[in-house]
């Protein structure tokens, strides 16, 4: 216990672990956000596929996907051979409080898909969205279908009526959406933090255990250590985005309704014809696996394919496991698809 | 073994708890005033702001809102610059008769 102890306080002691490092360029910048080009491996042959553009949440950082050397998604698929880009969504500063949700969704998205697909030679992309971010890439895929070739959505809620506690919470009648973002603006991040660890209260102190359980294994501490720096990076949500993300999708299920529209143009889940597979996680208290498989009853029942796997929200994506399964499985898919 | 045994208990009881809280946290004795609390708090925040931004705005300057208003228009003109860039591109690209 003492040797966990002071391998504990040694790991504690080196500071913030180096994340996100892959190298990147930046291709496009717009407002706050940019879109980044990861560099190629001269190494690797490069593979004969469209190029993949990922998409994460709009309120955590994007190097979920690229966690650290070892356990970054991101560099699986550089060192695969695929071309890929990613969205940094950037921090929002107070004068996004009046972004909508269809400048993300339509406008800043839409900017970035096009940009990618100018630069594919099929003039195709593959498009794969993580949480949040998989709600947007579905609803501009239904929209606009033209430029993807295939989609991915990794625990992407499309029903947001659900036994999930987020599900509650949004329709609680003593909470209102328009108090909320009327007071702050952008919605900060400390309150949705508090949100996200009322998910599971003693999550914290679990996981404390469960790191000194772990302790002498260094590898771990700096997964862990890493991990812990992500999910203390959060970003506030841009109050107008945030009034309709409520409102429109959590309160009244309008999506999976099909009343739900963007930038004037309804979204139609039944006009996704593309390739589509859409990940879920049986033990995700965010985005309960019902809401990501609800996308079966509505999208081209040929052409998508559900995957449901064993783990949490964020576990499953950046763990070991998901190295040698989930990954394998989505370049795999990528390449198949192109 | 002291750990072990310390740690299974740990387990139990933190699954117990866990279980416990989702269902004190998903009762309605408990989100409704919970909620109420939370939209008062942010009505009296908008309030305040408001009272501030009006007694700014009586002395003829311009208030953080209108800042925050004019740092967005400008954003948003960016992206329509950007937009009309691709269409011209577009436009170039396109095979000419």
């Amino acid at each position: 216990m003492i040797r966990r102890l002071l391998n504990l306080g040694r790991r504690a002691a080196r500071g913030r672990p180096d994340v996100g490092i892959t190298p990147a360029d930046v291709v496009h910048r717009e407002n706050k956000w940019c879109l980044l080009r990861y560099r190629p491996d001269q190494s690797v042959e490069p593979l004969d596929a469209p190029p993949v553009l990922l998409v994460p949440s709009l309120i955590n950082r994007h190097y979920v996907l690229d966690l650290m050397p070892g356990k970054s998604f991101v560099e699986y698929l550089v060192d695969q051979g695929h071309d890929v880009y990613i969205i940094d969504w950037g921090t929002p500063g107070p004068e996004d409080r009046y972004l909508t949700f269809d400048d993300f969704t339509y406008r800043y998205l839409g900017r970035a898909v096009r940009k990618v697909a100018r630069a594919s030679k099929t003039g195709t992309i593959h498009l794969l969205g993580y949480c949040l971010g998989g709600t947007m890439t579905t609803i501009y895929a239904a929209l606009h279908p033209e430029h993807i070739a295939s989609m991915v959505t990794l625990a992407a809620p499309v029903s947001f009526h659900d036994d999930g506690l987020l599900s509650t919470w949004s329709r609680s009648p003593g909470i209102s959406v328009d108090a909320l973002v009327d007071g702050t603006g952008n919605v900060p991040w400390p309150l949705m933090q508090v949100g996200f660890h009322l998910l599971r209260p003693t999550m914290n102190l679990s996981k404390a255990v469960y790191a000194l359980d772990r302790a002498w294994d260094d590898e771990f501490l700096d997964g862990f250590f890493a991990l812990e720096t992500w999910s203390n990076d959060n970003v506030s949500f841009p109050g107008e985005a945030f009034r309709k993300y409520i409102r429109e999708l959590y309160q009244e299920n309008r999506l999976i309704k099909g009343t739900f529209s963007v930038a004037g143009q309804p979204v139609r889940l039944g006009n996704l014809h593309i390739p589509l597979m859409a990940v879920a996680f049986e033990h995700d208290n965010i985005v309960p696996a019902e809401s990501v498989a609800a996308i079966m009853d509505h999208a081209d029942p040929e052409l998508t394919t559900l995957k449901t796997l064993r783990g949490g929200h964020v576990g499953a994506v950046v763990s070991r496991r998901a190295s040698t399964t989930l990954w394998p499985e989505l370049s795999q898919w990528f390449q198949e698809a192109s | 073994m002291i750990w072990k045994t310390w740690k299974k208990g740990f387990d139990a009881w933190e699954a117990s708890t866990a279980k416990y809280a989702e269902e004190v946290l998903r009762s309605s004795a408990v989100l409704w005033p919970a909620g109420k609390m939370l939209t008062a708090t942010m009505k009296t925040r908008a309030a305040v702001d408001d009272a501030a931004a009006k007694w700014w705005a009586s002395m003829g300057l311009s208030t953080r809102r209108d800042q925050e208003r004019t740092l967005h228009a400008l954003n948003q003109l960016q992206s329509r610059i950007l937009d009309l860039e691709e269409r011209l591109e577009d436009a170039t690209r396109a095979p000419k008769n």
